[in-house]
């Protein structure tokens, strides 16, 4: 008897130690789903009825029963404005949002959000075989819980030199340290690599000497090295912030020896993101940290419209510097409000990475309105039957509908059948190269909690911290005079009191 | 059940015929009160957050003084605080003084056809959007050699490298007003040159007949009479000092926060850039008192104006 008892525990433990949690077979199927979306899911000129209507006749299929999908998409400029809004009233909340990184932590610990772990856990997305995001998963993770989903990663910048440029000045040699990447700048600065006789060009620039949301540095990699002007957590779990460290010393004398030798734009300061693509589109400047993946293929086509050379070289990481970061990628979250989570969840985050036609609608837009496999001729180029291709978009002659909410290079599924794949018909070589060049050399940004003296404390911060790093880069302050401001102005103390409020939530 | 009906006081029944009399006068500024009552009366209940913590998601809860203690105890307040008293102060007094000798030079124009050309052609910098016209300075301010004013100072040999004008402390606030007074001037005049043009003619006729020349015409004539324009106006704008915004956000920058930072741009970047959800009871906070020290210098002018004039304008 003993041992028929023993034999049975062990096997209810170790069915219970394989079972996938019984959680998502029997929920209910919601009959409504009210979502909030920005601009990255297709808009209502390029074609929302019919990704709504096909969506419907997806879930229709699939589950049974019609669910009435009930989009509210602000535009996308004013999107969290119009989204905090919603979160005003109760009545307003809707089921499902994209929620911004910069909130996500906060909307999770005010209790706005769902807690998706076991829904996760049990979910066919990441126990189809498909799914190859971990890690983003992990980044989304608060103490361990999961309050929204992403379908592809956060994606951030590579940096990309102007192939023609470094021939004009004769390095054959792609920088990979300091003292080549700094000889490169030089020769862009004072070698006249754009030939028009006089040397009026710059390294690099960029919108501001730091930026403005987490990672912060994205976009000067290669002066900030190992240094964080925020908040991070090490390997042992401590949270620190890496402002106060000896690792800024030397990136702000980086940036200044960078701005004194004009290797960066001299309105560097003052530039928007606009401005700096425009710089290096006129040929004014040899080198852009700038997205990984299509902005490889945008940076090339302006490049030769603009009548230059487009071919652009993305680097890996300086020998000297970190990895580049993944960021965090908007969050879809299930609120609070939503009557029926688990349905919701089954029904609409489930679907998203299914491998098969939701995948699809969400990556490529609805069949016969954004994209077709009959054989017709758009913009000038002839398809054959069965040929997947992108159509026109009406509302913007000329060009074709661009992809839909996943973009395909980015997604953390494979479609579960090869054919629906279509990479390869709409995504160019060069955006596919700078992509595997990211993923290979990058490391996820860090998700950092809301506490009470973050709230107080760090918009003040901030603008400290960034004036300072304004101040020494242009040589208006040295690195010592910048702490003496820091301490004096409360900046030591706030960063402390945020430091400490971290660590004490961390316990 | 029986009893009599009140009478209505004789000063109702006088209200009451007068508004049957004139109804189709009521009937017309209904609309206009409706719109006062909703968008000017009704927004001020709003008030109340800034005696709650409110996050949006959750419910306001009641902190009393807690926000204005808070705000008081922040030093990056009191120097927003200092930056919007000193810039709107300067550009007020900048831009009312210039639209007011622009107004007078305008008002010296014999020729109609130049006079008209002249106002429009100033009055066209009020319709650029201030992100227009901050995309326009940066260009021209720029320190490198696409910058017009740094290149002429260049080649005049007043400076030798560009001057970072938008990027340096010491140059931001020149730069600002400077800006300011291009885009604003123009449409400052509109006020006095109506005023000017009231001016009745008989005046200066009887000032030539004793013998004043133009110089003596302007100063003995023409600026007192535009003296109670320029008072309504510096009044009148006095009460909107607090609120400048638009204008210091698109042309302030990391370098120069210290100097450029007011109240409104502050409570942007505590609302936006603190990585919380913001709380609007402490931005509403900053609302009430900018809203109390524009009321109260509003208050301290028009009593002077009753000192100095014998009236106000209230």
């Amino acid at each position: 008897m003993k041992k028929f008892l023993a034999l049975v525990l062990v096997l209810a433990l170790a069915l219970s130690m394989t079972a996938i949690p019984a959680f998502a077979e029997d929920v209910e199927i919601p009959d409504k789903i009210s979502i909030f979306i920005d601009g990255t899911v297709v808009t209502a000129e390029n074609g929302q009825a019919d990704f709504e209507k096909r969506w419907e006749e997806l879930a229709e299929q699939r589950f049974g029963k019609h669910v009435d999908l009930v989009i509210t998409q602000p535009d996308h400029a004013a999107y969290f404005d119009n989204l905090q809004q919603a979160f005003a009233d109760p009545e307003t909340w809707p089921d499902v949002c994209i929620m911004p990184t910069t909130y996500y932590s906060a909307y999770a610990a005010e209790g706005a959000l769902w807690d998706m772990t076991d829904a996760w856990e049990a979910s066919e997305t990441k126990n189809s075989g498909r799914f190859h995001g971990d890690n983003t998963i992990e980044m989304l993770k608060i103490d361990g819980r999961l309050y929204g989903f992403s379908p592809a990663i956060g994606n951030g910048s590579v940096t990309y030199i102007k192939k023609a440029w470094l021939d004009a000045v004769g390095i054959e040699k792609v920088p990979t340290n300091w003292a080549e990447y700094t000889a490169m700048l030089d020769a862009f600065v004072n070698n006249d690599p754009d030939g028009d006789g006089q040397n009026d060009t710059y390294g690099l620039s960029a919108a501001g000497f730091i930026g403005p949301e987490a990672p912060y540095v994205n976009y000067l990699p290669e002066f900030y090295w190992d240094a964080y002007p925020s908040f991070y957590k090490d390997d042992e779990g401590v949270w620190h912030d890496g402002f106060t460290e000896e690792a800024m010393k030397g990136a702000l004398e980086r940036l200044h020896e960078g701005y004194e030798k004009k290797w960066l734009d001299p309105t560097t300061l003052t530039n928007g993101t606009s401005d700096v693509r425009n710089k290096f589109y006129d040929d004014t400047l040899g080198v852009f940290t700038y997205w990984a993946a299509k902005w490889a293929t945008n940076l090339k086509t302006n490049l030769e419209s603009n009548g230059h050379d487009g071919e652009l070289i993305p680097i890996p990481p300086l020998a000297e510097a970190e990895p580049y970061f993944d960021r965090m990628p908007p969050a879809w979250c299930i609120t609070e409000a939503a009557d029926n989570p688990e349905g919701i969840f089954k029904v609409f985050i489930d679907t998203m990475l299914d491998g098969g036609d939701f995948q699809l609608l969400w990556t490529y837009g609805a069949q016969g309105w954004h994209w077709d496999t009959k054989a017709e001729t758009v913009l000038g180029v002839t398809y054959e039957e069965g040929q997947f291709h992108m159509l026109e978009n009406p509302n913007s002659p000329g060009t074709l509908y661009p992809a839909n909410h996943i973009d395909p290079v980015l997604s953390l599924a494979d479609f579960a059948d090869p054919s629906y794949d279509h990479r390869a018909d709409v995504v160019q070589p060069e955006s596919i190269a700078s992509e595997e060049l990211f993923q290979q050399y990058s490391r996820a940004a860090q998700l950092v909690p809301t506490t009470e003296a973050m709230s107080n404390y760090n918009a003040d911060l901030t603008t400290l911290k960034n004036t300072l790093i304004a101040n020494v880069t242009m040589g208006e302050l040295t690195y010592e005079q910048a702490m003496e401001k820091f301490e004096k102005d409360g900046g030591a103390d706030w960063s402390k009191q945020i430091v400490d409020s971290l660590n004490a939530l961390a316990k | 059940m029986t009893g009599t009906v009140p009478a209505v006081p004789k000063k109702n029944r006088r209200v009451l015929q007068r508004m049957k009399k004139y109804w189709g006068f009521y009937l017309m500024f209904i609309p206009v009160l409706a719109f006062v009552i909703v968008f000017h009366y009704m927004p001020m209940f709003g008030i109340r957050y800034a005696f709650t913590q409110y996050k949006l998601i959750k419910a306001p809860v009641f902190v009393g003084l807690d926000q204005f203690r808070k705000l008081f105890g922040m030093n990056n307040f009191w120097n927003a605080f200092r930056n919007t008293i000193e810039l709107s102060v300067t550009k007020l007094l900048l831009t009312t003084f210039l639209s007011v000798v622009i107004s007078l030079l305008l008002n010296e124009m014999i020729s109609t056809k130049g006079k008209k050309l002249a106002q429009t052609i100033i009055y066209v910098p009020h319709f650029l959007s201030w992100v227009v016209t901050a995309s326009v300075f940066q260009l021209i301010l720029s320190p490198t050699n696409i910058g017009l004013v740094n290149s002429i100072l260049i080649n005049l040999g007043i400076v030798d490298q560009g001057i970072y004008f938008l990027g340096k402390s010491e140059w931001w606030r020149f730069s600002y007003y400077l800006i300011n007074v291009w885009h604003d001037t123009g449409w400052g005049t509109i006020i006095f040159m109506a005023t000017l043009t009231g001016i009745d003619p008989g005046i200066y006729e009887a000032g030539s007949i004793d013998g004043a020349g133009r110089w003596q015409k302007m100063w003995y004539i023409t600026l007192p009479a535009l003296a109670n324009t320029i008072i309504t106006v510096l009044i009148l704008n006095l009460a909107k000092i607090m609120n400048l915004f638009e204008s210091v956000f698109v042309l302030q920058n990391d370098a120069v926060m210290e100097t450029s930072q007011v109240l409104q741009t502050y409570v942007y970047y505590q609302t936006f850039n603190s990585g919380a959800i913001p709380d609007y009871g402490f931005t509403t906070a900053i609302g009430l008192f900018r809203s109390i020290v524009g009321m109260t210098l509003m208050l301290i002018c028009n009593f002077a104006s009753h000192k100095v004039r014998g009236r106000g304008i209230m």
